[in-house]
């Protein structure tokens, strides 16, 4: 085309250079109270290069009128037959379709700006003009790159407006669009940029405009993960997430540790929707991906600079964090499967076990393929990575204590790795988390066990790890967690009470020892319920008329567990026994005059309630008789 | 001991100059508790309404009965929390809201009397208290320290020889804390007066560096109050250790985390455009599946220490208030109506730390067993009349007092001993030397310390001439003072009287000549002179009363 070597051309091509340079770099740099400074210039840059456009394009034409009277006229074919999309007036590769994206690229980039400008109306304009001026030409490599930039903006533009469903409109366009240029062409496209190159300068390189093509159809898909997010359709919004972060990997667009965190948090999302390959999928490319942002440099070097240090930290923190989100995984899976095979006292259901075998054999395999296919993350150099890592745990849920075991282990290993970071030195809220984890992987194992002794163990293991750090923790920063370890200690005592208790009525005359055991495994269980009542008590240890929602349950489950322990303490002795009876009765009777007071609180503990009213009617039954007992030995 | 929840109050100021100048029409209205606000640009819609703990109407002045004052504020709020710090309580007040809105002015106010916000006045009533105590058993003490977080990092505002960033860490016994933070023993409220100030300043100085304005930064003050007890029996201290927290959070209108400048931290159906925020959706994801379902989820959370100052007040054994500024002018809707909705959020805050029971099925089914066991037993003896038992017994509980033991498991342990092994008198004498680098460091830079009185607020020399100044915020405008000498005052990055720092200073950035010259009636005067040195257009500006920079 002539016009390209004219002075004019490269005036134009030289400005349009200057605008992208304000516009992207100077406006950084613009001071506080005059923001858009750089973006003003660059817009009235933008503005006389149209004007230049309009003059140079009527040139144009005027000499394209020139030449089609020549040698036949390729406008007219162009403009007189529609092609195979109706109602376009020209295709997007001839000099006219040229011509309109040039423009376009101009009101695109002044939509862009105004936009920038906080002037959304005229923004919305410039973009509007822009879809107009493309939307008289067929789809070609020549606009393609423009027509998805311009929905996306158009997308974003109308979201803020809290018009979502416009906005998915336009994304959903631009998303179709995408796919079948690929499918139909696929060639890397035009790029913005190579609108305005004068003869001579060099296009951008092949690669660099099919990055920035994929990257607009990537920001596309970001956007539509929003949009369905707003919508509420959480489903599309996880997939459209999960695909931004596919193609951000394949075309090697993302910073190693911050992909690596979000993979693992989408796992996270999986997991709450107990999809569990995906989640383990989201894990194991994590895992992988995270080690691509180099070794963690040793404590020696981190003591040499500040730089490593940092560095140093911020790699072991995110290392454990999704070691964390591992954690989770394994911990979920496990209690998933438990739901699935308890009875409706928490034990396992053998029948059920057996039916659940049996069917998980024909289906899941089968289905899990399927799925699987849409998922995969990995471009070819850390695929195989991610594959092994996922081989070395199951995503079914575990069926039997072998299963249940694998799942265990890879847990327990995680923990350890976690623990690495958040030690108790520091990170003392992160730290105890973990060991609660670590606390509820062994719960969750010692169901799977069949073994009493054995699982009695488990729930030793529990105590061993929480006992110590509960009697470290100050209550006054630490409150909440101090009663959340209180609980958990008082229910692993009972558990270990119950256990002991099974075992011993399998024997015919439990030893003195048993029964030391089993009442020290009470007094235990009593002594961590009564600090959670204690941690109730105002300064002056005075225990609230009325407990707070949050408490008031947890509170009255624990009256009522430590009355049930007092009442099972074994004694030879009748006037223990007597006392230990008169204890639980005062237990008893404290939940049933609490709800008496007040009357709401009945409904958080319905059962226990009922029980209660029926023990404090019962009891001095039960310590008549001791009492009489008492009096004839007498 | 009940866990906390947040108290919540809104407060409206008066019209500034400005907005009565462009006639600004007031778009809040309260009654008793609630307030509501009107959209100016549909004063059609139904107005929008919420319910506070406490609505404050502090838009007219004294004459109205129903304004809100400064005393009205700190007896409803500052009473009640120093109270609970008394007992032993940590407490934290936050304060939140657009810049300009009046946050400041609730929470420090001005000098003048009755027009003090409710830290000075906390902090003499604090002392007013312990100076009233004649038990020779009880002593108390107090430290304090002040920190800025921002951008994810904590600088110590005490301390000038602190640099870059203090890592927050947690200890068992002594809940979390800022590595390296440096405490200050105070006797007074004007100590703390005092130290507030050269805080604020160094607050300041580190925006103008570094460009930055004071609302995208939180601000955390903090009073450690000791309360000991010797007890002649055992001859052991006991101590009663709370946290007083003035948190002043960082302005509503704080640039989304993509950096775009004038981007509205908006609610609603907003798309962030960059990829870097593809992490904020997906948490938000999964956290809602999360919360809906069950909280067995791990989230790696980003806006770590906030969680972290969070954390410590929701999650410990605390009180917290929240104060919310709002803006009356009409042109500050978007804003009012975001800090209205973050504050009645902000009721609902509740830790997640729940307690996650075993269900009582096996109990239950054991106990249903052992009542029908009763129950057979009690028709086989054909017994009605039950003698129901009696015989109270004491509750046994231990006092909760927090007692600092000692350990040494952890390797910070160490250094947290020493720390509490110093005396008083060494901590006094470590404060002081902390002051005097600061001092030093202050008038290196040009800024005057001693002169103005530590004062907070503005205070302007009559007759010397100096430079003061300016920041949107008006805590921090203002705060700084420089001197200029008589002869030459150089001021820019090196070897110079008046040391700025910050991009667009120049190293001999310019130079002020003041000459002492009598007047017609016989009195001195400074006329002062201004040179640029090294910008393109070489101008001299001469000033006789005072000029201002930014």
């Amino acid at each position: 085309m002539a016009a390209h070597q004219s002075t004019e051309w490269r005036t134009v091509c030289e400005k349009f250079r200057l605008a992208q340079e304000l516009s992207e770099i100077e406006s950084r740099k613009d001071p506080e109270n005059n923001p858009f400074r750089s973006k003003y210039k660059a817009r009235d840059l933008l503005k006389e290069i149209h004007c230049s456009l309009v003059k140079i394009h009527i040139e144009e034409e005027e000499e394209g009128e020139d030449d089609n009277e020549a040698d036949g006229g390729s406008m007219q074919i162009a403009e007189g037959e529609p092609g195979n999309e109706c109602g376009k007036t020209c295709t997007g590769d001839s000099p006219a379709g040229l011509r309109a994206a040039r423009l376009a690229v101009l009101q695109y980039y002044l939509g862009v700006n105004h936009i920038e400008t906080e002037e959304l109306s005229a923004g919305e304009q410039h973009l509007m003009n822009c879809m107009k001026l493309i939307d008289k030409c067929t789809t070609t490599r020549e606009n393609v790159s423009l027509f998805i930039q311009a929905r996306n903006q158009l997308g974003i533009l109308w979201a803020g407006r809290d018009e979502i469903e416009k906005a998915q409109g336009f994304l959903e366009i631009a998303e179709s669009m995408y796919l079948l240029y690929m499918k139909e062409d696929g060639q890397p496209p035009l790029d913005l940029q190579d609108y305005f190159v004068s003869e001579g300068e060099e296009l951008s390189q092949q690669e660099k405009i099919r990055s920035r093509f994929e990257m607009a159809y990537t920001h596309t898909l970001y956007y539509l993960a929003q949009v369905y997010k707003n919508l509420e359709q959480y489903e599309r919004a996880g997939q459209y997430c999960h695909s931004t972060l596919q193609r951000q990997l394949e075309y090697k667009q993302f910073v190693p540790l911050e992909w690596a965190i979000n993979a693992a948090t989408l796992s996270q999302y999986y997991i709450t929707k107990t999809r569990y390959m995906e989640a383990r999928h989201c894990l194991a490319a994590a895992s992988v991906i995270a080690t691509l942002a180099g070794e963690i440099p040793s404590e020696a070097a981190a003591k040499e600079s500040d730089a490593e240090c940092e560095k140093r930290e911020e790699l072991l923190q995110k290392r454990s964090e999704i070691a964390r989100c591992w954690i989770k995984y394994c911990l979920n899976l496990m209690q998933d499967a438990k739901k699935l095979l308890e009875d409706n006292i928490g034990e396992l259901d053998l029948d059920r076990q057996e039916e659940l075998k049996r069917a998980r054999q024909n289906e899941e395999e089968e289905k899990e393929k399927g799925r699987k296919s849409a998922i995969l993350f990995g471009s070819s150099d850390t695929f195989d990575s991610i594959c092994s890592l996922e081989e070395k745990i199951s995503s079914m849920l575990p069926l039997d204590f072998e299963e249940a075991r694998s799942i265990f282990l890879v847990g327990q290993s995680y923990v350890a790795q976690a623990k690495e970071y958040f030690a108790m030195d520091g990170h003392v809220t992160d730290h105890i988390e973990i060991l609660q984890d670590h606390s509820a992987l062994f719960k969750v194992l010692a169901f799977f066990e069949q073994d009493l002794e054995r699982r009695c163990k488990m729930h030793k293991r529990r105590v061993d790890l929480l006992e110590p750090i509960c009697k470290d923790l100050n209550a006054q920063y630490y409150l909440l967690i101090c009663r959340q370890l209180q609980f958990e200690l008082a229910e692993s005592y009972y558990e270990m009470m119950d256990l002991k208790l099974a075992v011993a009525d399998k024997q015919d005359q439990p030893d003195v020892h048993t029964i030391k055991k089993f009442n020290n495994l009470c007094s235990s269980s009593m002594k961590y319920y009564q600090m959670f009542l204690d941690s109730i008590r105002s300064p002056e240890g005075k225990f609230p008329e009325k407990l707070e929602d949050e408490v008031l349950r947890p509170a009255l489950v624990a009256k009522f567990r430590v009355a049930r322990l007092q009442s099972k303490l074994i004694s030879n002795n009748l006037a223990t026994q007597l006392e230990n009876l008169n204890h639980s009765l005062e237990s008893y009777s404290f939940i049933v005059q609490y709800c008496e007071e007040n009357p709401e609180a009945k409904k958080a503990v319905e059962t226990e309630l009922e029980l209660s009213n029926e023990m404090v009617s019962l009891l001095p039954l039960k310590i008549n008789r001791i009492r009489s007992n008492m009096a004839s030995c007498n | 001991m009940a866990s906390s929840s947040v108290k919540v109050a809104v407060r409206v100021r008066p019209f500034n100059s400005r907005e009565t100048n462009r006639g600004a029409k007031c778009v809040i209205q309260m009654q008793d508790k609630s307030t509501c606000i009107i959209n100016p640009k549909q004063p059609k819609d139904a107005p929008k309404n919420f319910t506070f703990d406490y609505s404050y109407w502090s838009h007219s002045s004294e004459e109205d009965p129903s304004f809100a004052s400064q005393g009205k504020v700190y007896q409803d709020i500052g009473e009640e929390m120093l109270l609970h710090a008394f007992e032993g309580y940590n407490v934290c007040i936050f304060a939140y809201g657009q810049t300009g809105a009046g946050k400041s002015y609730t929470m420090m106010g001005k000098q003048d009397p009755g027009q003090q916000g409710i830290i000075p006045q906390m902090c003499e009533d604090l002392f007013r208290q312990t100076a009233e105590n004649t038990d020779p058993d009880l002593s108390f003490s107090v430290e304090v320290s002040y920190m800025e977080i921002y951008c994810e990092r904590v600088r110590d505002l005490l301390n000038p020889k602190s640099r870059g960033s203090l890592r927050v860490r947690e200890h068992p016994i002594m809940g979390p804390y800022v590595e390296d933070l440096s405490k200050m023993a105070v006797t007074n409220y004007s100590d703390i007066a005092d130290l507030m100030d050269t805080g604020n300043k160094a607050r300041t100085v580190a925006a103008t560096n570094m460009n930055e304005t004071s609302s995208r930064s939180h601000a955390v003050f903090t009073i450690l109050f000791t309360q000991r007890r010797h007890d002649h029996m055992t001859s052991l201290d006991t101590e009663k250790v709370s946290k007083i927290s003035l948190v002043d959070l960082a302005g509503s209108e704080r640039a989304d985390s993509s950096g775009a400048r004038g981007m509205r931290l908006k609610e609603g159906a907003n798309i962030n455009k960059s990829l870097t925020t593809l992490g904020k959706v997906i948490s938000a994801l999964a956290d809602m599946q999360g919360t809906k379902k069950r909280r067995s989820d791990f989230i790696p959370y980003r806006d770590s220490v906030l969680t972290w100052l969070l954390r410590e007040n929701l999650g410990g054994n605390s009180r917290t208030a929240m104060i919310a500024a709002l803006s009356p002018a009409d042109i500050n809707y978007e804003e009012t109506l975001s800090t209205l909705r973050y504050a009645d959020r902000a009721k609902q805050i509740k830790c997640n730390a729940v307690i996650n029971e075993d269900p009582n099925a096996r109990l239950v089914r054991e106990l249903k067993e052992e009542v029908n066991r009763l129950k057979e037993l009690l028709l086989s003896q054909g017994l009605s009349n039950l003698i129901t038992a009696s015989g109270e017994h004491p509750h046994v509980f231990t006092p909760v007092i927090n007692t600092r033991l000692r350990r040494s498991q952890c390797t910070e342990t160490e250094k947290i001993i020493a720390e509490l092994n110093e005396t008083w008198e060494e901590k006094l004498r470590k404060t002081d030397s902390i002051r005097q680098e600061r001092e030093a460091l202050l008038a290196e830079m040009g800024v005057s310390v001693k002169e103005d009185g530590g004062t907070v607020g503005v205070f302007s020399p009559k007759r010397t001439p100096h430079l003061v100044n300016l920041n949107e915020d008006p805590l921090m405008s203002e705060c700084l003072i420089y001197y200029i000498k008589d002869g030459v005052t150089r001021v820019g990055q090196e070897d110079v009287d008046i040391r700025l720092s910050g991009q667009f200073i120049k190293e001999l950035h310019c130079v002020f000549c003041s000459e002492v010259s009598e007047n017609n009636e016989g009195e001195s005067d400074h006329v002062t002179f201004l040179t640029f040195t090294v910008s393109h257009k070489c101008k001299r500006y001469v000033t006789k009363d005072f000029c201002a920079f930014e």
